[in-house]
């Protein structure tokens, strides 16, 4: 009887994880179907097999505008980000000095400000600084928000970072490029490759705080597919959704080969 | 050579300061101007005597005035802290089960389920809401399966609800809760529930009187942030809820992009933002004492 018991508890607790699985996978699996779909997008189960949303949307001009401006934002915010994070994250590691904790607090904080606040402050601010609707404008505010996650990665890396390493390069004699080149930047490599992707995809997919600084001029990605999305449907929506979602999962797995996923989220 | 080590490990020596601001400096002003500044000046705008959105002067606090004192706002505002809430609670009590299952497993095992966790924390936000328009619509997946099992004559309408809009925020936001759950649960020794295994502690005991207190941290920093990531969500409630849920979120967006009132969008932005510091330093401060309790 207790085996029993024992038994059932343990199928519907792997019942219940499942649920979960696919409750949080369920609307990009939606969005996947519904870009093949050849009649109606919402229509399920499929009605067939067509790739002719994708032709569409890139033949689509807003679409493939916006998708470029993402790109280059996203690259451009992930690159900045790298180069003023990874020093900050490397001192919050590595020195013990008063103020350490805060200054860790406040370089995280972007992470819990709100992102509506964020973005109304950044926008009359860049107003009064003459920045406003400008490709200037989503920069700076993108790097606010890619910056606490490459540097939560970076100082994680920093901690699993074994000195003792370097010292022994210097020790035979290895000129400090060499022992860069050689020990400091392949043993970084995975970790400023995951802060790249996290960094990469929050800029890209950002919507929260965008909105607020690219209003009325050139519109990105997730702006654009919340314009479409606000005023009806369409099935190259669906199209334009999926690269989104093949972009993010092909960057999630690059991360899980190089650096393993799960020791750095 | 010990005056010299001591005065390493006291204070930060001057070349060493030198460094350290070469090192954290950029990213500190970088935050130090392009958030910090701007919220201080949202204060600011907060405080112009006027609801125009550009070149405001003088000072007041009508707009905190008349947030505070309008039934239908200070309504909203109620009406959002409690989804945060029961946001939440549910992120808790669905997040638990997978987070300690996730813990307690292989690293091979886990190898393809985080992605599965992390991917509608890394999925561009509108993508992941133009998913669940598609379940919840009247023509969509739901709506069909209902018909489709007989249980419903015509399509309902789904969407426009605040059990929706929360449904769609929790599964927005329970990979935090899982990661958070999941990385306080790993540190969590398997003998200690073993030790209570055989003392003949139930599976319920165990869980409630040795896992429960020891990942209470992990717990209240996944509750924080989904808490926070709700209060101030405006696109989901926009898209999924439409006009009939009210969000303060959705409120500041309308005042800030659409009626152009920055100083009263200013205003509700800086209440928001005492709210979520207070929720943190709630938090904080409960975390602090059940420590103390337990280590006392």
């Amino acid at each position: 009887m207790d085996r029993i018991l024992h038994h059932a508890t343990n199928a519907s607790g792997i019942a219940l994880r499942a649920a979960i699985y696919l409750f949080l996978a369920l609307p990009a699996i939606v969005v996947i179907c519904a870009s093949l779909n050849p009649v109606d997008f919402l229509a399920f189960p499929p009605q067939g097999f067509t790739l002719k949303w994708y032709w569409a949307a890139f033949a689509s001009k807003p679409f493939m505008d916006s998708l470029s401006l993402s790109t280059q934002l996203a690259l451009l915010a992930t690159a900045a980000s790298l180069i003023i994070g990874t020093p900050a994250a490397y001192a919050i590691e590595r020195f013990r000095f008063r103020g350490r904790g805060a200054l860790q607090a406040f370089v995280l904080s972007p992470m819990i400000v709100p992102a509506v606040v964020l973005g109304i402050g950044l926008l009359q601010f860049l107003v009064w600084a003459g920045l406003s609707q400008s490709f200037a404008a989503l920069f700076l505010g993108h790097i606010v928000i890619t910056l606490p996650y490459v540097v939560r990665t970076m100082t994680a890396s920093f901690s699993l970072f074994d000195r003792a390493l370097e010292q022994a390069a210097m020790n035979l004699r290895a000129p400090p490029l060499t022992v860069v080149r050689r020990v400091t930047l392949p043993i970084l490599l995975p970790g400023l490759l995951s802060a790249s992707v996290f960094a990469f995809v929050t800029s890209f997919g950002n919507i929260t705080v965008s909105i607020f600084l690219a209003h009325g001029g050139r519109a990105t990605l997730p702006i654009q597919i919340f314009t479409y999305v606000d005023y009806g449907s369409d099935p190259t929506l669906a199209a334009v959704s999926t690269l989104v979602i093949l972009v993010t999962v092909a960057l999630l797995a690059v991360v899980e080969r190089v650096a393993g996923l799960q020791k750095v989220v | 050579m010990a005056a010299r080590v001591q005065g390493a490990t006291d204070r930060t020596s001057r070349p060493a300061r030198r460094t350290l601001a070469l090192l954290a400096g950029p990213a500190a002003v970088f935050l130090l101007l392009f958030m910090l500044v701007p919220l201080l000046s949202l204060v600011r705008t907060s405080l112009y005597d006027s609801d125009k959105s550009f070149g405001g002067a003088g000072w007041s606090l009508r707009h905190y005035v008349r947030f505070l004192g309008d039934g239908f706002y200070v309504s909203v505002l109620g009406q959002t802290l409690v989804y945060g809430l029961i946001v939440s609670l549910f992120c808790v009590l669905v997040g638990f089960p997978l987070g300690y299952s996730l813990a307690r497993m292989s690293p091979s095992a886990r190898r393809w389920r985080i992605p599965m966790v992390i991917l509608p924390l890394t999925l561009s936000l509108v993508v992941n809401v133009f998913g669940w328009l598609i379940i919840l619509s009247r023509g969509g997946l739901v709506n069909k399966a209902l018909l489709g099992l007989g249980l419903i004559d015509a399509p309902v309408q789904l969407l426009f609800s605040s059990f929706t809009v929360m449904l769609v925020m929790a599964q927005t936001f329970l990979p935090f809760m899982v990661l958070s759950i999941m990385s306080v649960v790993a540190q969590i020794d398997p003998a200690l529930e073993q030790a209570a295994a055989n003392l003949r502690a139930g599976r319920w005991t165990t869980l409630r009187r040795v896992v429960l207190p020891l990942a209470l941290p992990g717990i209240l920093a996944g509750s924080t942030l989904v808490f926070i990531l709700t209060v101030s969500a405006f696109i989901t409630p926009r898209l999924i809820g439409g006009t009939r849920v009210q969000m303060l979120g959705s409120m500041i967006y309308e005042q800030t992009l659409v009626v152009l009132n920055w100083p009263f969008g200013g205003a509700m932005s800086l209440i928001l933002l005492a709210i979520v510091f207070m929720f943190v330093a709630g938090v904080n401060r409960l975390s602090r004492t059940r420590f103390s309790e337990t280590r006392n």
